[in-house]
């Protein structure tokens, strides 16, 4: 059986990318939407988003939206393969235990 | 490693944030649209108090430019969202919809003011079956602009039309920006 991959599976990591591989390909959510549909505070996201960055699992992009600061969280191509492995291992799991 | 049970959890984890991201994306969406339709309704009462024998005219124009822009909102939004929230079946539903509300507005030989109440109830029901399902935004949208269209038939005089372009057409407005916040 695969393992489960670390760096996704600590509980908001793993809410982070949920939400954006709910999405199509390509698309990314910015940090405050992020930041509601996680229920993570604001600290709390970023530091572990920079830690899925780190992994190559997602992609931050800054903008200016007028004058205000707008960050973009996307999930990469790596991220949502790891993403897909991750589930892949969950539903493994749950068929080994006999559930 | 961990077992069984703590697996399912993180799995129904997953489809939950999936759900709620879902659910986003088409409150995103479908506030475009009520910001545009309460613009254009709020315009549509102002019109027909104004000029009451220009108020046929305008709400078909009205209607014209909102299926317009309720497709270039779905087109638009489509490459990011992958949800079609207004395509060919939709406007066929709508146009079959439309055609039995004046069906019913014959039928009743409705008065002007019973026109008017009759068509913001009709629509606010579908929101309010619709938000069983899609979200509960859409139910308390719904609900919120039936009570007080209903009212202000009853209750508000000469001022009816104004008194819906504010709660029907500011009605949706305010609750556009409510779900682009949620």
């Amino acid at each position: 059986m695969a393992e489960l991959d670390d760096i996704i599976h600590q509980p908001l990591r793993l809410r982070i990318m949920a939400a954006l591989n709910a999405l199509p390909g390509g698309a990314g959510l910015d940090f405050s939407r992020l930041k509601k549909l996680t229920g993570a505070t604001d600290g709390n996201l970023g530091a572990h988003i920079e830690t899925l960055a780190k992994a190559g699992y997602v992609a931050i992009d800054k903008a200016f939206v007028g004058k205000k600061p707008q960050t973009t969280v996307t999930a990469t191509v790596a991220g949502r393969g790891a993403f897909a492995r991750h589930v892949a291992t969950l539903q493994e799991i749950i068929a080994a235990s006999g559930r | 490693m961990i077992d069984g049970q703590q697996a399912s959890e993180a799995l129904s984890e997953i489809d939950e944030i999936a759900r709620r991201v879902r659910q986003s994306t088409i409150y995103q969406l479908a506030s475009l649209m009520l910001i545009m339709w309460g613009a254009l309704t709020a315009v549509g009462y102002i019109v027909t108090d104004l000029s009451p024998r220009h108020a046929g005219l305008a709400w078909i124009a009205i209607y014209v430019a909102g299926i317009a822009g309720s497709f270039a909102i779905s087109t638009f939004g489509y490459p990011k969202t992958r949800i079609r929230t207004f395509d060919g079946r939709t406007l066929v539903a709508v146009l079959l919809f439309v055609a039995f509300g004046f069906f019913i507005v014959w039928l009743g030989r409705f008065t002007p003011r019973q026109i008017g109440t009759f068509w913001p109830v009709y629509y606010m029901m579908v929101y309010t079956i619709v938000g069983l399902w899609v979200g509960y935004a859409f139910v308390a949208i719904g609900l919120g602009i039936t009570a007080l269209t209903l009212i202000g038939y009853f209750f508000v005089g000469d001022v009816f039309n104004l008194w819906m372009a504010v709660i029907n057409g500011g009605g949706l407005i305010l609750g556009g920006l409510w779900m682009r916040r949620s």
